[in-house]
């Protein structure tokens, strides 16, 4: 069995981050997690020189790689390391895959890659499989018989993938950058039963499933869950320990050596604050509100800009300078009595509607699916025939729009001109399509508002047991819309208006509110939760819900880390609830609870069992970790020490085995009796 | 009386009467062009885009006060260009905030 990690990265490119690569870093790296083997893959680039003073430092076998860009997804690229010529050749094909992608978000076509690297089949292809960005399924197909194997980038995945006939052989890997300051190293890598690395080997391995593996010894239901060489299950772990011995630091360790992960901390769900819940609830929920609002943002938007006194103001200076202009009639000369002096301009059609109409009828025409039902109503020589009438009225409207434009460019032009040789004013002009249309927008916004202040549930959400409804609920009060508003702004002379939807619009736009906020200050969305009864929630079951709530979440990671559950529960519930969802979680993702309560600990029945302890060796504090089953009588260490495992399960859930005694004996039977 | 009466059963708004123009005022009376007060205008405005709303045509000759020709002409203009697109009117505010109404209106049926 070789423990291999093809996925290196020692070049800082411009798809990283910025690191300065460190050699001694990688060797450390290769010694503790005992690796046998690794490819250096950077993006797009292939650093020769460098790639040989790696080569040249480490006792194991270093493969030339690359991590390209294809068709939006990414690919690691290994080369054989046998003959230097064969290097010389690869490094010269990276170089062109590195001309050609300049920025982070380029990448090279199928066709590209293919033409770079003529003889495919020399080389091991790892796309990304389920693991981001992805290598798209069609683009693995074009390139199949080459390709046996794929990166994933959880041990869930990894386990899906080996028992998934249609899926490809996972792999697993560090995809690590090697610098001075890095304090953890990654412990995914991928072990193949193979005697002697080569890369034909490797490849051969990388075609079957039954040579792939988490672990050397225990298969894939094991993973080394820290650098310094504990294995849990991919199931469910309790680790157990006396106060100060370092369980937290091991959660601490795991959760630094992997991604994605879920890290419920202790204490972080006590939720004592309802106000501080609800404000969790609702940032949770943002969707929610953000969804029923959408479309309302959309009417808000429409109508921020329009002026109702503008318009009427418009109407009364448009009505003014014509009196005035008509009573003016004596003293005209020959300038004001030119027939354009008084004209008003033209209005032009709106060819929106024409244009929706002129779509429906493309996409009755071009509609596959319901074919038949079309054509047995309407024949398709009428439809197109309907379509170029349409399309001949749009050109003829166009046309004329277009005069008119011109005619009222020319008409503005003329009349600038005359104003200036003649005492008498210009009748303004005034658009009355526009004023009537944002009259009746006004309108329709006024009854929307009207309807979404009227209070309604508009969610509802159950987590075993807990309802979260959502309630829309206008604003009581000016400060009730401090809720929305994070700046420091009076909103009383707004809220006054705030039953005139128009006017408080206008309000809130005085008020300084941002145009793309103004939508949030019609109503308030309030999230409640509810227990099992209906009622809201108190203290201990906000504190229930925040952990139902956060494993459940869970399962969008690659594995669960919780620190004394107990902390913030009581047993009936950490047993009735908390014990069979971690159970369930824990058949999709690892899971590691830390904890001192039996009813977490025993009740719970992991598949592994870990135990830390602290010792002072030589004057220096020592942390241990052991492990094993939980029916082991001995728990072991990574060196081989043993301690007993019966002792540790009372040291650490009942206080030692004389206080478990104590408390069964006098105070449970005293109480049974 | 009589012929206010009919004219506004035909929905007439603006006439030519006189040699001079006339406009039906809020109170259903006509009067003179010349006196039409930026209200007039906005009764007028509702009126033109939700009833049959019918005019005069504007000519000249029929039309002998000066000051009358010109506030009468463009008066007239603006409500043909207006009547001329009420069936976009229509349409533009058919399909105004339809997915906002429908979707608060709905909300609120299912309550």
């Amino acid at each position: 069995m070789k423990k291999i990690d093809l996925h290196i990265h020692t070049v800082s490119t411009i798809s990283d981050y910025h690191f300065e690569f460190d050699l001694s870093k990688l060797k450390e790296y290769v010694e503790k997690l005992e690796i046998d083997c690794i490819a250096i893959t950077n993006h797009n680039t292939f650093d020769f020189d460098q790639f040989n003073i790696i080569r040249d430092s480490l006792d194991i076998v270093v493969f030339p790689g690359i991590e390209i860009d294809l068709e939006g997804g990414h690919l690691l690229l290994i080369s054989d390391n046998s003959e230097m010529s064969e290097i010389n050749d690869f490094s010269n094909k990276c170089e062109r895959v590195r001309k050609l992608i300049n920025t982070k978000d380029e990448y090279i076509s199928l066709e590209q890659f293919k033409e770079i690297f003529p003889s495919l089949d020399k080389y091991l292809l790892i796309p990304h499989y389920h693991k981001k960005p992805i290598i798209k399924p069609e683009v693995i197909e074009q390139i199949e018989t080459l390709i046996s194997a794929g990166e994933v980038s959880s041990y869930k995945k990894f386990k899906t993938c080996v028992k998934d006939e249609f899926s490809l052989v996972p792999v697993i890997f560090s995809d690590t950058r090697y610098f001075s300051e890095m304090k953890n190293f990654s412990t995914q890598q991928t072990w193949v039963d193979l005697e002697e690395i080569t890369l034909s080997g490797i490849k051969s391995c990388l075609t079957d499933k039954q040579k792939v593996f988490l672990t050397k010894e225990e298969g894939n239901d094991f993973f080394q869950a820290t650098a310094e060489g504990l294995m849990l299950s991919t199931g469910l772990n309790v680790l157990l320990g006396e106060r100060s011995t370092g369980k937290t630091v091991t959660l601490d360790k795991i959760f630094n050596t992997h991604e994605n992960i879920k890290y419920i901390k202790q204490f972080s769900l006590l939720q004592n604050d309802a106000q501080k819940f609800e404000e969790l609830l609702s940032r949770r929920h943002s969707t929610v509100s953000e969804d029923y609002l959408k479309e309302f943002k959309k009417v808000v938007d429409n109508v921020k800009d329009i002026d109702l006194q503008q318009n009427i103001n418009d109407i009364d200076k448009y009505l003014n300078s014509l009196l005035k202009f008509a009573s003016d009639n004596e003293k005209a000369d020959a300038y004001s009595n030119t027939k354009l002096f008084s004209e008003n301009h033209f209005g032009v059609k709106d060819l929106l509607g024409l244009k929706k109409l002129i779509n429906a009828t493309i996409t009755l025409r071009e509609n596959t699916e319901f074919k038949t039902i079309i054509d047995r109503h309407i024949n398709l020589a009428s439809l197109k025939s309907l379509e170029i009438d349409l399309m001949k009225e749009y050109i003829r409207i166009e046309e004329a729009n277009l005069k008119k434009e011109w005619i009222n460019n020319l008409i503005t032009k003329v009349k600038d001109e005359l104003r200036f040789r003649t005492s008498l004013t210009v009748p303004s002009d005034v658009d009355f399509y526009r004023i009537m249309i944002e009259n009746e927008k006004m309108k329709k916004f006024v009854s929307i508002v009207e309807n979404i202040k009227i209070e309604k549930e508009i969610d509802r959400k159950e987590i075993r047991g807990f309802k979260i409804v959502a309630t829309t609920k206008p604003f009581a009060n000016a400060s009730h819309l401090k809720k929305i508003c994070n700046r420091q702004i009076s909103l009383v002379n707004a809220y006054d208006k705030y039953l005139k939807p128009y006017s408080y619009l206008v309000a809130l736009k005085k008020a300084d509110i941002e145009d793309t906020e103004l939508f949030k200050y019609f109503i308030d969305i309030e999230y409640k939760t509810l227990n099992k009864l209906g009622f809201p929630v108190s203290g201990g079951e906000r504190s229930e819900f925040n952990l139902l709530h956060e494993i459940n979440d869970a399962l969008k990671h690659n594995m669960l880390l919780i620190d004394e559950p107990e902390s913030s529960f009581d047993n009936i519930f950490l047993k009735n609830e908390v014990n069979a969802l971690l159970r369930d979680i824990s058949k999709s993702i690892p899971v590691i609870i830390v904890t001192h309560n039996s009813t977490v600990g025993a009740s719970i029945k992991p598949h592994y069992v870990g135990c830390t302890k602290r010792e002072i060796v030589d004057n220096k504090i020592v942390y241990k970790t052991f492990s094993g089953y939980p029916s082991d009588k001995q728990l072991k260490s990574v060196d081989g020490e043993t301690i007993d495992n019966f002792e540790i399960m009372l040291n650490c859930l009942e206080a030692g085995q004389d206080e478990y005694e104590k408390r069964r004996t006098e105070a449970y039977e005293i109480l049974k009796n | 009386m009589n012929t206010k009466k009919e004219e506004l059963r035909l929905m007439k708004y603006l006439k030519i009467e006189d040699n001079k123009g006339h406009y039906i005022s809020q109170t259903g009376d006509w009067c003179e062009i010349d006196q039409i007060s930026k209200d007039d205008l906005i009764y007028l405005l509702n009126k033109a885009i939700s009833e049959d709303f019918k005019m005069d045509e504007y000519l000249e000759e029929n039309v002998g006060h000066k000051a009358h020709q010109i506030v009468y002409k463009s008066i007239h203009e603006k409500f043909s260009g207006l009547v001329e697109n009420k069936n976009v009117f229509k349409d533009e505010c058919d399909s105004l905030f339809k997915a906002a109404i429908e979707k608060y209106e709905v909300a609120d049926e299912e309550e």
